[in-house]
């Protein structure tokens, strides 16, 4: 890290910053072709990014496995609920005023 | 931006029948939606009782408004919309005092405190670290984090169930994502380095 840094400084914070910013759209794939080997490049030279990137894509995976962990709900029939009120709601607006 | 997926044709046939007025088909596109939606306005709002009321008023606002859906994105992406609002509206009702974490300042605090000995974390701590730290945020990034990373809209159809363009979606994702990690970070299984 060091050695990349003191050969190119500017360009190792400009990396660095744009690293930063962006590492979620790295992980998405959202990034174009040169921008995602941008924080490829970058993230091998700097264990900062490269812990950033690791963690932030731990996070990610953990927050969909809370997609499978959904708790059903109270009422078991939200369905139901809705649609009970919604001819609730019709027989309202045939009622006379 | 990039546009969403054409709608599912089971949901363009019922949404079409739903507009000239026929209740039925509306009611089917409840039960095809209603728990999902459910389980999103739940994170969203996190009493079971207003997520309820919440899904019942988003499906009524749906269903008074269903001639205004243009079929320009899936039906519900629509819905999620609508749903969204709802919940957003209850929470502004409620007095938070304090509870979320003011991302626009930079200063991410995280509600959860970091655990004892690496050796006695466990799956179990890593999901009430993430709930703990989903419910500390504050509407407007707590939002596209359910939409995109727990329900798995993509980055396009999570950005216009929220109304916003998609720079402006991944940016507030990003820092949502930044304020999550912080605070489970000592509880994440290790991993190769980058």
């Amino acid at each position: 890290m060091m050695r990349a840094m003191l050969r190119h400084p500017l360009q190792f914070m400009a990396d660095h910053r744009f690293t930063l910013a962006h590492a979620s759209e790295f992980l998405d794939g959202d990034l174009d072709a040169p921008q995602q080997s941008r924080v490829e490049r970058h993230a091998h030279l700097c264990p900062k990014c490269a812990e950033l990137l690791a963690s932030l894509r731990g996070t990610v995976t953990a927050l969909a496995g809370l997609r499978q962990a959904r708790s059903r709900p109270d009422t078991d029939d939200v369905a139901g609920g809705v649609i009970a009120r919604l001819r609730a709601d019709d027989i309202d607006d045939d009622a006379p005023p | 931006m990039s546009e969403d997926p054409a709608p599912a044709p089971h949901d363009a046939a019922l949404v079409a029948r739903a507009q000239s007025g026929d209740r039925a088909a509306f009611e089917e596109l409840v039960r095809l939606h209603a728990d999902r939606l459910h389980a999103v306005v739940l994170r969203l709002v996190d009493d079971p009782h207003e997520a309820e009321e919440a899904t019942q008023e988003a499906f009524l606002r749906a269903w008074r408004s269903i001639g205004r859906f243009k079929g320009d994105s899936q039906f519900f992406t629509w819905l999620y919309r609508i749903g969204v609002n709802e919940a957003h509206r209850l929470t502004s009702r409620r007095t938070r005092g304090g509870r979320t974490v003011a991302l626009d300042e930079q200063t991410v605090q995280p509600a959860d405190p970091r655990p004892g000995p690496a050796a006695r974390v466990q799956q179990g701590d890593l999901r009430t670290a993430l709930e703990n730290a989903i419910r500390a945020l504050d509407h407007d990034y707590r939002a596209p984090l359910v939409l995109r990373d727990i329900e798995g809209l993509s980055t396009a159809e999570a950005a216009r169930a929220m109304g916003l363009g998609e720079a402006a979606f991944k940016s507030r994702l990003h820092r949502a994502r930044l304020a999550v990690r912080e605070a489970v970070r000592d509880h994440l299984p290790e991993g190769p380095d980058e």
